[in-house]
């Protein structure tokens, strides 16, 4: 149960710049997710409150306490690696136990420890395997159970899911908030797993280029995404995007003669590029809104949605409508949107507008 | 097409290689064999079958023992200190510093030389009268006298020694150093952030990757040391008083030197039968090592 403090971090190797100034303040118990493509700095930021890489400028503090310069073991830290990282030739159980055999925590209260914790995780029977004897999600668990057993102040996740596949990925997510949920410990968790994030996190800092995009609630993040890139990288099948235009306070869907009042526009010039967002399942077939002529192109039933890409205007919107909608491939379509589901971002600073 | 035709067409293959296999190996080990259970020498015909005459004198004699005795000991010493001088030269040039990737081509050039002048460089070092050593050693103080490392039975073999691991330690080094760049970063984060101190990083992450590679070092390096000839005949011809004569040089002067082809035949199947018996053992240990590391 503690607080981090991510204050001003900047890390640059040479002349490259990989993090340009991180602000983050974590209550004690909260789950934050840092999201973001390869390359973007966010398991160098992780790296760096491990102790595992120094930042060029900031401070990171824990409960207040500096901890920049500080050894990893005496950070208080525990962290789980995408590739499990277990000790090859250790059993299960010294594995798990490792970091308190280094702390020279007697047999008995080690045992102990490690007993309780393969109990919670379920892996009582794996004790006395060597780790090439277990499967990824056996292995993901002992490494889950070498972070948890130390109880430490701030538990660190670097992609811990990414290696395991599809069906099993999604129990080891289930399985993480439950974990957090009893041991309400502060983690920082790092993904580029947009539905990991959306369900683990209480909190997202979408990351892009060193710097943070958007920090807030999956919430915020989803229904106000404050940037195109946010918009685009959160939700799958990802926002459609059309190219519009303000026109006398109004926003002029380009190619279709539609032109929408939308509120907080009114202080945009006349003639400035806009990017109207819709995501996919605020695109209805029926019901009240906008309505737009469409012709489908493609047809996909998911199961429980039918996805359909039409045109619009000589431009693409994916919508998803409920599996039971009759629409085939041809078809003419009106597809409605209500105009409060619009997100509106300046085509060439990529911020939110409304 | 039948399986007893591409078996057929198999050996057809290989027959040439085979047939050559035998004249330049398969022959001459067949007539070695027979050699060492006659009283043959080395010019002239025949000699008489003595049974296993060769064999009971050989291995009673003391200059057998002596032998075996310095090849062991050489063996021995020479392979620990290129294992441990190597591990620690791949530990150090892992480590990130400037000027790295120049230490590391310099590092393989003791080994890239050939042995005879290897062997004739560490004669001048050693040499009792203008030899780099003496004068290095009386300089500092810690010798009043120049000495005649190679010409002492007292100093003979560690200087010896000391040749021979310089000359191969690099392997040993390079062999670690493949090893230790394959140990993955992540682990040794973990251990990190575990608490772990630069003694348990080495104990439980580095040399379970290390024991692998290092058997195989281990392996090639004792055999060799075990057959060693050329550095020894070039330093000290296995000189002085018999002190360096390890077994490869003993069958060269019973079979050369003194012409008994019979006993020195008798006398290299035994080293043979030792090295064999060394691979073979070894073999197994890799066997197993790869077999845990999995």
């Amino acid at each position: 149960m503690s607080t981090l403090t991510i204050d001003a971090i900047r890390k640059s190797y040479g002349a490259i710049e990989t993090l340009k100034g991180i602000n983050i303040d974590l209550a004690s118990g909260e789950f934050l997710v840092l999201l973001g493509a390869s390359g973007c700095g966010k398991s160098t930021l992780l790296n760096i409150i491990a102790g595992l890489a120094e930042p060029t400028s900031g401070d990171i503090r824990i409960d207040g306490r500096s901890i920049v310069g500080m050894h990893p073991k005496d950070r208080d830290i525990a962290m789980v690696f995408q590739s499990y990282a277990l000790y090859p030739n250790l059993t299960v159980h010294r594995n798990i136990g490792f970091g308190l055999e280094m702390r020279k925590v007697g047999a008995a209260e080690r045992d102990r420890a490690v007993h309780e914790t393969a109990r919670l995780l379920q892996i009582e029977t794996l004790l006395e395997r060597k780790p090439a004897q277990l499967s990824g999600g056996q292995r993901q668990r002992v490494a889950i159970g070498r972070a948890l057993v130390r109880n430490p102040k701030i538990f660190l996740f670097d992609e811990p899911l990414s290696n395991l596949d599809a069906k099993l990925r999604m129990e080891m997510r289930t399985e993480l908030k439950r974990l957090h949920q009893l041991t309400k410990t502060t983690v920082v968790y790092v993904t580029h797993d947009q539905i990991e994030a959306m369900t683990l996190a209480t909190r997202i800092a979408v990351m892009r280029n060193g710097r943070i995009e958007q920090l807030g609630t999956p919430e915020e993040i989803y229904n106000r995404p404050a940037t195109l890139y946010v918009a685009t990288f959160v939700g799958a099948p990802p926002m459609n995007l059309l190219a519009a235009t303000a026109q006398a306070g109004r926003v002029t869907v380009d190619g279709t003669g539609i032109a929408l009042a939308l509120p907080g526009l009114e202080a945009v010039p006349a003639g400035r590029r806009l990017v109207l967002g819709v995501r996919p399942e605020a695109v209805g077939q029926a019901g009240e809104g906008i309505g737009f002529s469409a012709r489908c192109e493609v047809a996909e039933l998911t199961g429980p949605e039918r996805i359909v890409t039409a045109s619009v205007g000589g431009q693409r919107i994916v919508a998803a409508l409920p599996a039971a909608a009759r629409v085939e491939a041809g078809d003419d379509v009106t597809l409605h949107v209500d105009p409060a589901s619009f997100h509106v971002f300046d085509a060439e600073t990529e911020a939110r507008l409304n | 097409m039948s399986s007893t035709w591409m078996t057929t067409r198999a050996w057809l293959l290989m027959l040439p290689l085979l047939a050559i296999m035998i004249a330049v190996i398969g022959w001459p080990m067949a007539d070695t064999v027979r050699l060492s259970f006659t009283d043959a020498k080395l010019v002239g015909l025949g000699g008489r079958f003595v049974g296993f005459d060769n064999y009971v004198k050989m291995l009673t004699s003391g200059n057998f023992q002596r032998a075996l005795y310095a090849t062991t000991w050489f063996a021995v010493v020479s392979v620990t200190a290129e294992m441990v001088i190597g591990v620690l030269a791949a530990l150090l040039l892992n480590q990130r510093f400037y000027g790295r990737a120049v230490l590391r081509a310099l590092l393989i050039l003791p080994w890239a030389l050939p042995t005879v002048v290897n062997a004739t460089l560490w004669r001048l070092i050693y040499n009792p009268e203008y030899g780099a050593l003496n004068a290095a050693l009386t300089q500092i103080g810690l010798l009043d006298s120049y000495r005649s490392w190679l010409g002492e039975p007292g100093t003979a073999m560690t200087a010896l020694i000391l040749a021979d691991c310089w000359k191969n330690f690099p392997l040993v080094a390079l062999i670690a150093l493949a090893a230790l760049q394959a140990v993955p970063r992540d682990i040794t984060s973990a251990a990190l952030v575990d608490g772990a101190g630069p003694f348990a990083r080495f104990r439980f992450v580095v040399l379970p990757y290390l024991a692998g590679p290092l058997m195989v070092a281990l392996v090639l390096r004792t055999i060799e040391a075990f057959k060693v000839f050329d550095i020894i005949w070039v330093m000290t011809r296995g000189g002085p008083a018999n002190s360096t004569r390890t077994l490869s040089i003993l069958v060269y002067q019973e079979a050369f030197s003194f012409q008994r082809a019979g006993s020195g035949a008798s006398l290299a199947l035994v080293v043979t039968l030792i090295v064999t018996v060394l691979a073979v053992g070894y073999g197994l240990l890799v066997r197993r090592a790869a077999g845990s590391a999995a």
